[in-house]
């Protein structure tokens, strides 16, 4: 059994949190924050450790999501994983992220997701196949994606 | 004309002026040129800076100098200010090659005020193949210059108003494309709130039954969101493939059943159909799928429900063909046409102007669907 994901929840619309705080729930790993803003994001980076964060692009102070993605980068402490209805707002460089989730995401598309980023995370290079609405960022494309199943 | 043979011509001329031209007067061709309307003059190149040695009354008039000050001089007192500086390059080229050459050039008078110069100048040689002097001709153009002018200035200015309505109407659609974005921005996060409800809702359920029920409402939701997701992820939102949507829905759904012993076999030729029959089909192949998934495959003596579930997408001219087929119990035993997912798949398959059939595959299952598929037209926004 690998090592369950903490995980980090930037997101401003509250029942989209909860459902992702319930589906990571189900999926066995641990939610160790929501925020819902730049400025809530960068406190929560700072106070507690988490593996993977889950970065919506449109926040209750703007479009931040690029910019938390950025502070989390610095730190070094997460992983990024984008989750947007808008990917076309992500800069070609993904601000060091692994890849975005699109929205609207299903919930089986959810659950393979957590399962890929988990083996990603814990014993890279995940050997799960990448599931549909997930796409890597071109970094990890070329040290994730030729090793998958 | 036999002073030709006698005397050099620049020769000739020059007396023609020094003297009044004694000569000049019982010449025809001379005369001619000193009283054509046409200004001409006549410079020596064989002498320091290739002065004028002869200018009829016409040059004067166009200049407004007196012959006195003319006489001897380089042409280049004509330039002034504003005269185009490559202009006189291309002239002063034409006469060290000694090559004939038409330019225009804006001249100045004697009282300053400019006039278009249609320069005519070449090199006339004597019989020995000598340069003996330069001819050159003077026309004042600037009536056909200024409507040259007015012309360019209009085209200039229609340019322009095109150049500002193109860049009006691309601020338009600039506007259009955002707003788009937009709405299809919180379309996507309003599909993804109601599959939300539904799953928190689910989640609270104690009844098996209900709990069934809101597992149904949300793949046919889910269903219509990779649709929208799908069709906003390519660039031309008028059309969507059919294919890569039925290759998602499958191994969602499988993966999504936890059946792994369920395996899929996908015959699928990239197909593209109008954005407004994407969502019917994708109900539909939903509905089918599911169904196989639910009803096709009963539990073996070994405790498992293995099975396979096939999708075939082909289309055979003008017409686009799905086939969902399952080698399960087949559906002899089925209730008939009461049950909610029939009815939508048939009322579905009305909407699309399709046929539709149930064949026995013995063993299992095949749904035949075939409609219409006009090709698709790129770039055609409906
Ligand atoms: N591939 C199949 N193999 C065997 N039986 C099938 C198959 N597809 C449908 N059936 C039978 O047809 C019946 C009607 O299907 P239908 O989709 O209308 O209802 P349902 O799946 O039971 O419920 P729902 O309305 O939620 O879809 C099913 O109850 C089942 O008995
Ligand atoms: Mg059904």
């Amino acid at each position: 059994m690998i090592e369950p994901l903490k995980v980090l929840i930037v997101e401003d619309e509250a029942l989209l949190a909860m459902e992702l705080e319930g589906l990571v729930e189900d999926a066995g790993h641990s939610v160790v924050g929501w925020a819902t803003s730049l400025t809530e994001a960068r406190t929560m980076v700072d106070t507690t450790a988490a593996d993977i964060a889950f970065v919506d692009i449109h926040l209750t102070d703007g479009p931040t999501g690029v910019e938390v993605a950025e502070y989390i980068g610095q730190k070094k402490n997460a992983m990024v994983v984008f989750m947007t209805a808008n990917p076309k707002r992500i800069p070609d460089h993904f601000a060091g992220a692994i890849g975005v989730i699109a929205k609207p995401y299903t919930m089986n598309g959810l659950t393979s997701a957590l399962r890929y980023l988990q083996e990603g995370v814990r014993r890279p290079p995940p050997v799960s196949v990448l599931p549909s609405g997930f796409t890597l960022s071109p970094a990890f494309e070329t040290v994730w994606a030729s090793s998958g199943a | 004309m036999d002073w030709k043979r006698t005397r050099e011509p620049a020769d000739a001329w020059r007396m023609t002026d020094d003297l009044h031209a004694e000569h000049g007067k019982g010449d025809p061709f001379a005369a001619a040129i000193r009283a054509t309307r046409m200004s001409m003059i006549i410079t020596d190149p064989r002498q320091q800076d290739n002065p004028i040695v002869f200018a009829n009354d016409a040059f004067l008039r166009l200049t407004g100098y007196e012959r006195d000050e003319v006489m001897g001089k380089n042409c280049r007192f004509l330039q002034g200010p504003k005269t185009d500086k490559a202009a006189v390059d291309k002239v002063r080229a034409a006469i060290e090659d000694r090559a004939d050459i038409a330019v225009d050039l804006l001249n100045y008078r004697k009282d300053g005020s400019s006039f278009w110069n249609a320069l005519y100048i070449s090199p006339v040689s004597n019989d020995k193949g000598e340069l003996q002097f330069f001819f050159a001709s003077q026309l004042d153009v600037s009536d056909r210059k200024s409507s040259e002018h007015r012309v360019k200035a209009d085209k200039d200015r229609f340019e322009k108003a095109v150049q500002e309505r193109t860049s009006e109407l691309e601020a338009a659609l600039e506007a259009q494309t955002t707003l788009l974005h937009e709405v299809d921005h919180r379309v996507k996060n309003n599909l993804q709130m109601i599959s939300s409800l539904i799953i928190m809702q689910s989640r609270t359920m104690k009844d098996e039954s209900t709990k069934q029920s809101l597992s149904t409402m949300l793949a046919r939701i889910e269903a219509l969101s990779t649709v929208h997701r799908r069709l906003y992820q390519s660039k031309d939102v008028s059309r969507f493939d059919v294919s890569d949507f039925a290759r998602d829905l499958v191994s969602d759904l499988l993966t999504a059943s936890g059946r792994s012993e369920i395996k899929s076999t996908l015959d699928l030729e990239p197909i593209v159909i109008s954005a407004e029959k994407a969502t019917p089909v994708a109900l539909m192949v939903n509905e089918l799928v599911t169904n196989a998934l639910k009803h096709a495959f009963k539990e073996k003596p070994d405790g498992t429900r293995a099975g396979r579930i096939g999708i075939k997408m082909s289309q055979p001219d003008g017409h686009f063909n799905i086939e969902v087929s399952d080698d399960g119990v087949g559906m002899a035993d089925a209730s008939g046409d009461a049950s909610f997912g029939m009815r939508l798949i048939k009322s579905l398959a009305r909407q699309l102007r399709a046929d539709i059939e149930w064949r026995d595959a013995g063993p299992g299952t095949k749904v035949i669907i075939s409609m219409p598929n006009e090709p698709q037209q790129k770039g055609n926004v409906s």
